[in-house]
């Protein structure tokens, strides 16, 4: 059967049960649950470190009231970037190149973020929509063009993740075909591309962590507006 | 290795407050405080969080009042092309 090249973002279903499901669930698997011990071994002691330290970094500029949001900032982080690094696998699927899953996560975030600012301090979240010292002219300008950028917001939070996800899988599909075809044809231009693909998929992995944190910073910042 | 001038935190979704600080550190030009803003500027200006409020309400009122004008003109108007002619 002829594949195409976009085959490997079709969200796979077995026997007519979608395994998006599966893929969302599996990654939890992985981590190494508390224990119910006074020490506990390397694995957790490196997770809780990682936790502790991130979330600090997140929640800094926040005031107290920002400070609830720890847990989800957290959880949302870890599962991004696990979803992101299995998505890196061979023959493996990632639920986060898909758009319906990264507005999914975006949307009822950033709608949270401003339903807050709307009801907790209305004033200063509607002059949000006037940078201070504008000239009067500019007033009405200014105000549908800041209006404008808190709704593509979510838009942006979720078409970044899922374009530099498709991308990078594209260009990875991409360059392995490529060395796989020139392998007999011409061995040396094979290594030399094989040399491109590993460094891709380096790069794949630091885009793979560096897309989970921006998701969640930008949803910080946009709690600090608001909180 | 050269620092920036502008010393002060400032959040990166809000043009407003990078405006201000810049201009306060960099040309020593300070926003008028709420005293020196008499008569309809003291309710409308961009200084202010209630002068902004305000702003962005009047703005958002002009436009909605415009689109429900805009409206009713136009469902008038397809009303009379529909009505025969007397």
């Amino acid at each position: 059967m002829a594949t195409s090249l976009f085959d490997q973002f079709i969200s796979p279903v077995l026997l007519g049960i979608p395994l998006i499901a599966l893929a969302f669930v599996l990654p939890w698997l992985l981590f190494p649950a508390p224990a119910n011990r006074w020490i506990t071994n390397r694995m957790l002691t490196l997770q809780n470190s990682f936790i502790s330290n991130f979330t600090a970094q997140l929640l800094k500029p926040l005031n107290t009231g920002g400070h609830k949001w720890a847990l989800i900032f957290a959880a949302l982080m870890l599962f991004l970037m696990s979803l992101n690094m299995l998505g890196l696998l061979p023959y493996t699927f990632t639920p986060t190149a898909q758009l319906s899953v990264n507005l999914g996560l975006a949307v009822p975030l950033w709608l949270a973020t401003v339903l807050i600012g709307m009801r907790n301090q209305p004033t200063k979240s509607l002059a949000h929509f006037l940078p201070e010292g504008t000239p009067i002219p500019l007033i009405p300008v200014l105000i549908i063009i800041e209006t404008i950028s808190l709704f593509i917001r979510p838009v942006a939070l979720g078409v970044r993740l899922t374009a530099n996800l498709t991308a990078g899988h594209l260009l990875m599909h991409l360059i392995s075909t490529a060395a796989y075809s020139l392998l007999c044809i011409m061995p040396t231009v094979a290594i030399l591309t094989s040399i491109v693909l590993v460094m891709l998929t380096v790069l794949e992995i630091a885009v793979a962590m560096i897309q989970a944190y921006v998701f969640v910073l930008l949803l910080s910042l946009y709690l600090q507006e608001n909180v | 290795m050269p620092t920036s001038p502008v010393k002060t935190r400032i959040p990166l979704t809000s043009f407003g407050h990078l405006v201000t600080e810049v201009k306060r550190q960099l040309f020593g030009i300070e926003p008028p405080t709420s005293l020196e803003l008499t008569g309809w500027r003291k309710y409308f200006n961009s200084y202010t969080a209630l002068g902004r409020r305000n702003c962005v309400l009047a703005t958002y009122g002009i436009l909605v009042a415009t689109a429900t004008v805009y409206v009713m003109h136009r469902r008038n108007s397809q009303e009379k092309k529909t009505q025969p002619a007397v």
